[in-house]
């Protein structure tokens, strides 16, 4: 008899839905973390200072309501923050749900080519959304069983989803999904910072610049929940503590601060974990939200056919977005943006062509030396003010490593580039946290630090996720799934991975 | 995975080339994985002969040769191949087959277990880039040896003789054995004719100097160097499979549905599905029960060879085809191996093969019925006695 029905490894976001889930299904789950905190890249942090993640744009409600919390929960009640792209000569502008203003209040001539391609972009997320929301289509199953009739009523619904569009916007739809972002926006807006900031929107966390193909794609997914971005009332870590909070109301065990050795396999078929402290738990299924790689390393590679385990090491995942925490003085404010500005969501990303030239050093392990930069003003627990940047692109596999000299260069770098929007803001820092990609690998597991543990880029995509023949969440012996973000439909503080990984060992067990 | 050579290069010369050429009455060349190799040597009667009769030398140097060393070799190898290498004792020689993730075969060859997780695979098809993928998570080194080992197959019911006279002993050698005797020669007993038989291994710089010794040995022993088409014979005879042509090996195949599994080819005695996974399980698992087609050994009436033919049931439909046939002249028969697909491989009675004829000038058909036959078609007791007789 095994101690657990389930057991997870790894207690970020996905792993947290997927235990909590199978938990509220009745089976009894125990949850396994390295560190002593829950929450994975949502909720790390350096020395109390700003979390990894700072905002939420693609949390799905059916996963809030699937794992039993009330997406009306004050911890989620914040209200949507605008974006607001600085600019030099001190004209910021700003984007809202009903159009683009300069920061002195008046309408943007853009405005309305903005809107209208952005309610586009969001039309075509909220039919990939459904998508999103099951397994990647292609299963084994049998047409006529009823997972192959509902993987069929979703795949027609999305085809008449499609048709309801028309036919321009069909046609339309089929000719930008592919396209990269460059060119989709540059045919309907002016070069200039509110082109620019689609172009951002468009990279943030991969390794593509805006001429990349499949960058339409990404956009379109962080679009996906319809764009509003939020901010968790008390920070990223409040939320993941609701999810914490919703796993033990569920009945799952947690054990922080235990690291899984081994995945102990019994005649092809999953029986348990070993930790490092010498135990060994027993399960028939293990869902492991770490990336494909370091979960074939639990196994070791006779566990897997030759053919998959190549496909597991060519799986990209660079990680380019380091994390820079600027400490403000107390009570400073930030130069040249009105104070009611201070606490949207700013961005530095003044051209498309400003964006493709901070990857281009990317492409030869350099940092960006002009990057794009997204900043939140905020305060930790402890009163203390922030500016909490991601700083894109400080690629993982920096030529000469990231030395004490490259974080520094770095810090001065993020510095001097909000300066330009924000003059005198050097002298408003007090301390500087900066967190590289490698930095982040180590402390989460994520290979090369890269936050959907694999490139969103078509070739790993849908079925094609996290690599061909792995679709469908389960991964060589019975009963070994995969929860994390390398799985379909990806990271960003969603949970929708680990959900459908744990419908998916449901129904295998079924 | 077809080999490339540049074809600048001509044809290159093997180890033995030089003795190859001493004998080559016939000129008939042909390419062996890029190097010279003789098809025919004087005559494939004499040679023929001389393998079943006597004894007969074939340079076996082009065979691909791989060496993997390192404390995980034993457990890379096991989820490489279908069988449970474990039960392959030290100095043991092992025929093993590998599937893909479909389980279908990728080729087959012989396991040398050298010594403790010290291993050489022997085999047709090219196999490094598979090898380093198999071994990718391992600690083990894999070392392509094909241009520094040579390899001499030296069959034939006086073969034990001509090493005697070569003052090599291997009278302890049981089939499947390996021994090391002098320094850096190793022999094995094992072969691809289904006789009495060794295969000798030595480095490529010493292989001239072996050819000599065991020459000079089978002086009075009848020694015979052959080509390929004696060979042939010799092995269909065995009931042996060659790559390429009684089976497709799948990387090599651009068509769908080409590969074949270890069952559809009568090798499902070398699938262990208790040893824990190995490549293609989880399909072969599946698929056992299942196969599409059968290779079939058949009896084929008449005396004309087969090969080629296409096979038809009862109703006359066509179910299938002969890879390899021909007249056996040790057995006396006319036989073949064959290809064909299910169900009429299970009921395997009312199957013809229709045979194209051409005598001087005139095209003809005839249509030969098809008997099946369980073991080889010539399987001497001569070829398992330890110690080996002389004649």
């Amino acid at each position: 008899m095994s101690q657990f029905d389930a057991i997870v490894i790894g207690g970020g976001v996905n792993g947290l839905v997927a235990g909590t889930l199978l938990s509220r299904r009745g089976k009894n789950v125990c949850i396994i973390e390295k560190s002593s905190r829950f929450g994975g890249m949502a909720s790390y942090s350096v020395d109390g200072g700003p979390t990894l993640a700072h905002s939420l744009y693609n949390l799905s409600p059916r996963v809030l309501s699937d794992i039993g919390i009330d997406p009306q929960h004050p911890v989620l009640s914040g209200k949507p923050v605008s974006t607001v792209s600085l600019s030099e000569d001190g004209r910021h502008i700003v984007f809202k749900n009903e159009g683009i203003f300069w920061s002195e209040g008046a309408k943007h001539p853009e405005s309305d080519a903005w809107t209208d391609l952005t309610q586009q972009l969001i039309t075509y997320g909220g039919l990939l959304r459904q998508l999103a929301e099951a397994p990647p289509p292609g299963g084994q199953k049998a047409i006529l069983s009823r997972g192959g009739l509902n993987e069929l009523l979703r795949l027609a619904k999305l085809g008449i989803g499609l048709k309801k569009l028309g036919k321009s916007e069909m046609r339309r739809f089929l000719q930008v999904i592919l396209s990269n972002v460059h060119d989709i926006v540059i045919d309907d807006l002016p070069e200039g910072p509110v082109a620019g900031m689609l172009a951002a929107d468009a990279i943030w966390g991969s390794a593509t610049g805006p001429r990349s193909p499949g960058t339409v794609f990404n956009l379109i997914y962080r679009l996906g929940h319809g764009g509003n971005i939020t901010q968790p009332a008390g920070g990223m870590s409040a939320l993941t503590d609701l999810m914490v909070e919703a796993a033990q109301k569920a009945g799952c065990v947690l054990m922080p601060e235990t690291e899984v050795s081994r995945i102990v396999l019994h005649d092809d078929t999953v029986s348990g974990v070993a930790t490092n402290n010498g135990r060994t738990l027993t399960a028939p299924i293990v869902l492991s939200n770490l990336a494909p790689r370091p979960t074939s390393r639990m196994t070791g590679p006779s566990a897997f056919d030759i053919e998959a385990m190549r496909r597991v090491r060519i799986i990209r995942a660079r990680g380019t977005a380091a994390k820079v925490n600027l400490r403000l003085k107390d009570d400073a404010t930030l130069p040249g943006l009105p104070s009611e500005l201070a606490h949207e969501r700013l961005i530095y990303a003044p051209s498309v062509e400003y964006v493709e030239a901070a990857f281009n050093p990317v492409k030869y392990r350099q940092m960006s030396k002009a990057p794009v930069i997204e900043a939140f003003k905020r305060q930790t627990a402890d009163g203390a003010n922030w500016l909490s940047t991601i700083v894109q692109y400080a690629p993982s596999d920096i030529e000469g490593s990231w030395t004490e000299t490259a974080k520094e260069q770095l810090a001065q770098i993020t510095v001097e580039t909000l300066s330009r929007a924000l003059p005198g803001l050097g002298d408003q820092i007090s301390g500087i946290q900066v967190i590289t990609p490698d930095q982040i690998e180590s402390a989460t597991g994520a290979p090369g630090g890269h936050w959907h543990h694999a490139e969103m880029s078509l070739d790993q995509l849908l079925t094609l996720r996290p690599a061909n023949g792995m679709a469908r969440y389960s991964m060589g012996p019975k009963g070994l799934f995969q929860c994390g973000a390398a799985t379909h439909p990806g990271g960003d503080v969603m949970g929708l991975a680990g959900r459908n990984a744990a419908l998916a060992a449901l129904e295998a067990q079924a | 995975m077809s080999i490339f050579t540049d074809p600048k290069l001509g044809l290159i010369p093997g180890p033995f080339h030089k003795r190859l050429e001493e004998q080559n009455r016939a000129q008939n060349w042909y390419d062996w994985a890029g190097y010279a190799a003789p098809g025919v040597l004087d005559s494939v009667e004499f040679e023929y002969f001389a393998l079943r009769n006597q004894a007969s030398l074939f340079d076996i140097s082009p065979m691909h040769k791989y060496r993997l060393t390192g404390p995980d070799t034993t457990t890379m190898l096991n989820r490489l191949v279908t069988r449970d290498i474990r039960k392959i004792g030290v100095s043991r020689v092992g025929y093993a087959i590998w599937c893909d993730e479909e389980g279908m075969v990728i080729d087959d060859g012989t396991l040398f277990h050298l010594g403790d997780n010290d291993w050489r695979l022997c085999c047709q098809e090219q196999m490094l880039t598979w090898l380093l993928d198999a071994a990718w998570g391992f600690d083990v080194s894999v070392v392509d040896e094909t241009h520094s080992i040579a390899g001499l197959s030296l069959q034939g019911p006086t073969s034990y003789a001509v090493l005697e006279a070569a003052g090599l002993d291997v009278s302890q050698l049981k089939p499947f054995d390996l021994a090391h005797v002098d320094h850096d020669l190793m022999i094995s007993r094992t072969g691809f004719t289904g006789d009495l038989g060794y295969e000798l291994w030595c480095d490529w710089d010493e292989a001239e100097a072996l050819w000599d010794r065991i020459w000079t040995g089978g002086a009075h022993q009848g020694l015979r160097a052959i080509g390929y088409e004696a060979l042939n014979l010799a092995r269909i005879e065995a009931g042996f499979l060659t790559a390429g042509v009684d089976f497709q090996p799948v990387h090599a195949t651009e068509r769908l549905h080409r590969g074949q599994t270890p069952f559809e080819l009568g090798l499902g005695r070398l699938v262990d599905f208790n040893k824990g996974h190995f490549n293609g399980r989880r399909e072969l698992l599946s698929k056992r029960e299942t196969p599409r087609s059968l290779l079939m050994r058949f009896d084929v009436e008449g005396f004309k060879p087969s090969e080629g033919s296409l096979i038809y049931n009862r109703r006359k439909k066509e179910v299938g085809h002969i890879t390899s046939g021909i007249w056996s002249p040790t057995a006396k028969r006319n036989i073949a191996l064959a290809h064909v697909r299910m169900p009429d491989a299970g009921r395997s009675s009312g199957l013809k093969a229709e045979i194209y004829t051409l005598q001087e000038g005139k095209w003809d058909t005839r249509m030969a019925r098809l008997t099946p036959v369980t073991k080889a078609f010539f399987a001497p007791p001569r070829a398992r006695a330890t110690p080996p007789a002389h004649t």
